[in-house]
């Protein structure tokens, strides 16, 4: 975000929560008890941090100043209390980065790429194009591409990213650039700048810090009404609206509604302003990887974890730079593909918008999104209505995800291998099975690459099927021995391996991990027949 | 003057609601297909051929222009037979936008899909804002002024209160809710048993027997609805064990008149040439038995009826197979 905008923005964004907050007060208690939840959150929060950090110090000695000072707070000092924690939230989320970075990140970005790439295969170092096309020859970009450019010039955009893999942000950020658009704004969490080579592109992609140890109510409407504000002043926005990665492996089902709802509020803002392009477009896309980094942890975090959720991942793989410069040099010496597919963009109501920025109906005529809006001929806001019509617009963003997830051999291997094991072990339960591996340890060529055309055909089959990967087509052998290079490539343990005629599985997480990516695509019932 | 509503159908069922609007103190806009039914309803104020002995205020004025309705009304009543509906809402999507509310009140699900209504609105349309009106609702008794209650239930919170406040009166009673699936359900399954309660009175069963299958009929109702997504509790509503009752116990209802003709030995094919209106579970019979056959679902009145109509069955069989239904725990089906 421009210079110039940060600081509107933060007091914007803080002042449109408390006055909020003021206005469905009812009486001063009420507020007395926003700022209490505000500061026990906080307080819980600093007791679990190390005191050591700057960070944390200063907070400290700022919350434990203002408790002093409010114990014989009017209704006026708790108005300023709260607008005082409001905005230093909001000027933390807006961070601070030299603004010659900002500008310069557009160069910046396929430069800093290109020298991690070049850090990875010094035999290329000496021609910088020549790095930079040693990424885009891993990244593959394809769908309603040319259609997010035009948007992108009609109004604001929201890129909402299927969410697998830390790798995700730079890829986004790379593909972005390769498309000549300009940086989106995200929010990151705090954590991954403190890694200094992902700070390095956090900063430069344009991201905001998004604490999520910070629990308290206060903290995420600041940070939506940060994101609402961003979008209203026209800077385009990125959210993965999984909230997370995807532990399982499978692509999102059930999106969090929370910063999807911004572009709404933004839209009806922006029209109750009069506000000069006021229409926001939100362009779904997911990104299909042959390995992905993390599998590892977050199979492991997924199965600890079903049935729960959980947001913060304390300690993970990006904590380490050097094991990110390895996978790109594996990823470049493999030649594994990332392939990043824009769905057709959509309006803040679930619908399709054609390249001239028009709303369609379900048969394709046009729709004003503004009517969508409007009470007594007025645009206004209405929690409810809006909240379904965020809802819709979350349906439709999880539809475009299922049909346009990329299936790739590591994906249909894992799902292969892990259905010929139930089959194996008939009646025990699947983490038993995780663990022990049952009773078959392998299986032949043949039968996998059975299990494989049967899987390829039976998605095929599907009315509602991801796009499947070109390499897919080949012979189920030649899938096969694709998948078991590419599982030997990066991963600790390898997922399987091939000795003689046999192809044994080794990490079943890992298979399992992979296989998920076909997961909700009612595949069991058609492979069962 | 307040802004008019428009009900598009101007069957018995249409008529009727646009009449209790008028009634709510708002004018109604009535569509109908046929100019010479909007030409009597303008000019001498009946509708004889689907209401008659009904006066029609003059506030209500029929039309056979479908933009105009869009154009005119923000707050629209979709009330045509589930068979013309998704056409009917195709036409009237040419002149809608988002700030429309659709309320439908058609109970029955679409033969060749095994779509609720609100999904056809929905893949028609642009909409959003849609809601469903069911519940205990006659039209020969609403009509006539007779006191009962209903169900507006939407997603949209919108949808009920403008529903509310121009179709509440002392003698329409209507609640709200957010359960659209369990609304439909409700109002498409309830015909089926209406029609099995039918052929019972025709044979000349009394109470008990009705209780019987009523009751295991809203068990059915209920467990088909849970399953296509729909609340429990609705079954126990207005939208549910409210309409079955009114349906199955009234002459007036075309499936329980269907039912009855059945039990006197008249064919299927007969009785519907010689209906002026639709009886809707009929088709609901087919849809719900190939749905449930679909989802693995256990029905055994739904597939009774269905044998009865569609399959070439008869009324002693259908007896015997309504009679055969293994009994075991009363409620353990339920649960989801």
């Amino acid at each position: 975000m421009r210079q110039e905008d940060r600081e509107r923005a933060t007091i914007e964004a803080a002042t449109r929560v408390v006055d909020r907050l003021v206005v469905r007060a009812k009486t001063p208690e009420d507020l007395e008890v926003a700022l209490s939840d505000t500061l026990y959150h906080e307080r819980r929060r600093l007791e679990r941090e190390r005191s050591s950090r700057p960070r944390t110090r200063s907070d400290q000695a700022f919350y434990h100043d203002m408790q002093r000072r409010l114990r014989h707070a009017s209704a006026a000092d708790l108005r300023r209390a709260l607008d005082e924690v409001a905005r230093r939230f909001a000027r933390e989320i807006v961070g601070s980065f030299d603004d010659r970075v900002y500008r310069l990140s557009t160069t910046v970005v396929p430069t800093g790429l290109s020298l991690l790439l070049g850090a990875t295969t010094p035999t290329k170092l000496r021609s910088l194009s020549g790095l930079r096309r040693g990424l885009s020859d891993h990244l593959e970009l394809q769908g309603a591409l040319e259609s997010v450019r035009r948007l992108e010039k009609l109004g604001t955009l929201i890129v909402v990213p299927t969410h697998s893999s830390h790798l995700d942000s730079l890829v986004m950020g790379y593909a972005i650039h390769l498309m000549g658009l300009p940086p989106l704004l995200y929010g990151a969490g705090l954590n991954l700048f403190e890694n200094p080579l992902m700070s390095f592109f956090m900063n430069n992609l344009g991201a905001y810090r998004v604490d999520r140890k910070k629990q308290s109510a206060l903290y995420k409407e600041v940070l939506k009404e940060y994101a609402t504000v961003a979008l209203e002043f026209g800077y385009h926005n990125l959210f993965f609206p999984g909230g997370t990665r995807s532990r399982s492996g499978a692509v999102e089902r059930h999106l969090k509604r929370g910063l999807l709802g911004t572009g709404l509020a933004a839209f009806i803002n922006n029209l109750r302003a009069g506000r000069e392009k006021p229409r926001l477009y939100v362009a779904p896309c997911t990104i299909s990887y042959k390995l992905v980094l993390e599998a590892e942890t977050l199979i492991d975090d997924h199965l600890k974890e079903v049935g729960k959720s959980r947001y913060i991942i304390e300690d993970d793989e990006f904590s380490h730079p050097r094991k990110i410069l390895r996978f790109f040099s594996d990823l470049v010496s493999l030649d594994a593909k990332v392939v990043l597919t824009f769905s057709r963009p959509l309006d803040l109501f679930g619908n399709p918008v054609d390249d001239d920025g028009n709303s369609l109906d379900p048969r394709g005529r046009h729709v004003a999104p503004e009517s969508y809006v409007l009470q007594e001929g007025e645009p206004r806001h209405d929690r409810q209505r809006d909240g379904q019509y965020t809802n819709e617009l979350a349906s439709a963003v999880a539809r475009s995800f299922v049909t346009d997830n990329v299936i790739m051999s590591t994906h249909v291997v894992g799902l292969a291998l892990m259905g010929l094991l139930a089959r194996a072990n008939p009646g025990m339960d699947e983490y038993r099975l995780l663990r022990t591996g049952g009773i078959a340890p392998s299986f032949t060529h043949a039968e996998v690459s059975e299990e494989i055309s049967r899987i390829i055909a039976g998605v095929r089959s599907l009315t509602d099927r991801p796009r499947l990967a070109p390499d897919l087509e080949h012979e189920p052998a030649a899938v096969l021995d694709d998948a078991l290079e590419a599982y030997g490539c990066y991963h600790a343990r390898r997922a399987a391996v091939r000795r003689g005629d046999r192809i044994f599985h080794e990490d079943r997480n890992l298979l399992l991990y992979y296989g998920n990516r076909l997961r909700g695509y009612d595949l069991g019932r058609r492979l069962q027949h | 003057m307040d802004e008019r509503v428009a009900v598009i159908g101007a069957g018995s069922w249409g008529t009727t609601l646009a009449r209790v609007v008028t009634s709510a103190g708002r004018p109604a806009l009535l569509y109908s297909r046929r100019q010479d039914l909007c030409d009597e309803i303008n000019s001498t104020h009946t509708n004889s051929a689907y209401l008659p002995d009904i006066h029609l205020p003059a506030c209500l004025e029929a039309t056979a222009d479908l933009e105009r309705v869009a154009r005119e009304s923000s707050l629209i009543l979709f009330v045509v037979p589930s068979h013309g509906f998704r056409d009917t809402a195709r036409e009237l999507g040419n002149y809608l936008t988002g700030e429309h509310v659709v309320v439908h009140a058609t109970k029955g699900i679409e033969q060749a899909t095994h779509r609720r209504m609100s999904e056809v609105l929905r893949e028609e349309t642009c909409l959003r804002k849609i809601g469903v009106l069911s519940g205990p609702n006659l039209a020969r008794e609403l009509a006539a002024g007779q006191p009962t209650g209903t169900l507006v239930a939407s997603s949209y919170d919108e949808v009920f209160r403008r529903s509310h406040a121009v179709l509440n009166t002392d003698y329409f009673r209507v609640y709200g809710g957010r359960d659209v699936i369990g609304a439909e359900v409700g109002g498409a399954f309830k015909n089926i048993v209406a029609l099995a309660a039918g052929v019972a009175a025709g044979l000349g069963l009394g109470e008990n027997t009705k209780a019987l299958l009523l009751t295991r009929g809203l068990s059915e109702m209920a467990r088909f609805g849970v399953a296509m997504g729909g609340e429990l509790m609705t079954f126990g509503g207005m939208a549910g064990i409210g309409d079955l009752i009114a349906t199955c116990s009234s002459r007036l209802s075309r499936n329980q008149q269907v039912g009855e003709r059945l039990a006197r030995g008249e064919s299927l094919a007969d009785i519907q040439g010689e209906m002026r209106m639709v009886a809707e579970g009929v088709k609901t019979a087919r849809a719900v038995h190939e749905f449930a056959r679909e989802k693995g679902l256990d029905l055994p009145i739904v597939a009774a009826v269905h044998r009865l109509l569609h399959e070439g069955g008869d009324v002693p069989t259908l007896l015997r197979d309504l009679m055969s239904i293994p009994t075991g725990a009363e409620f353990v089906a339920l649960a989801p």
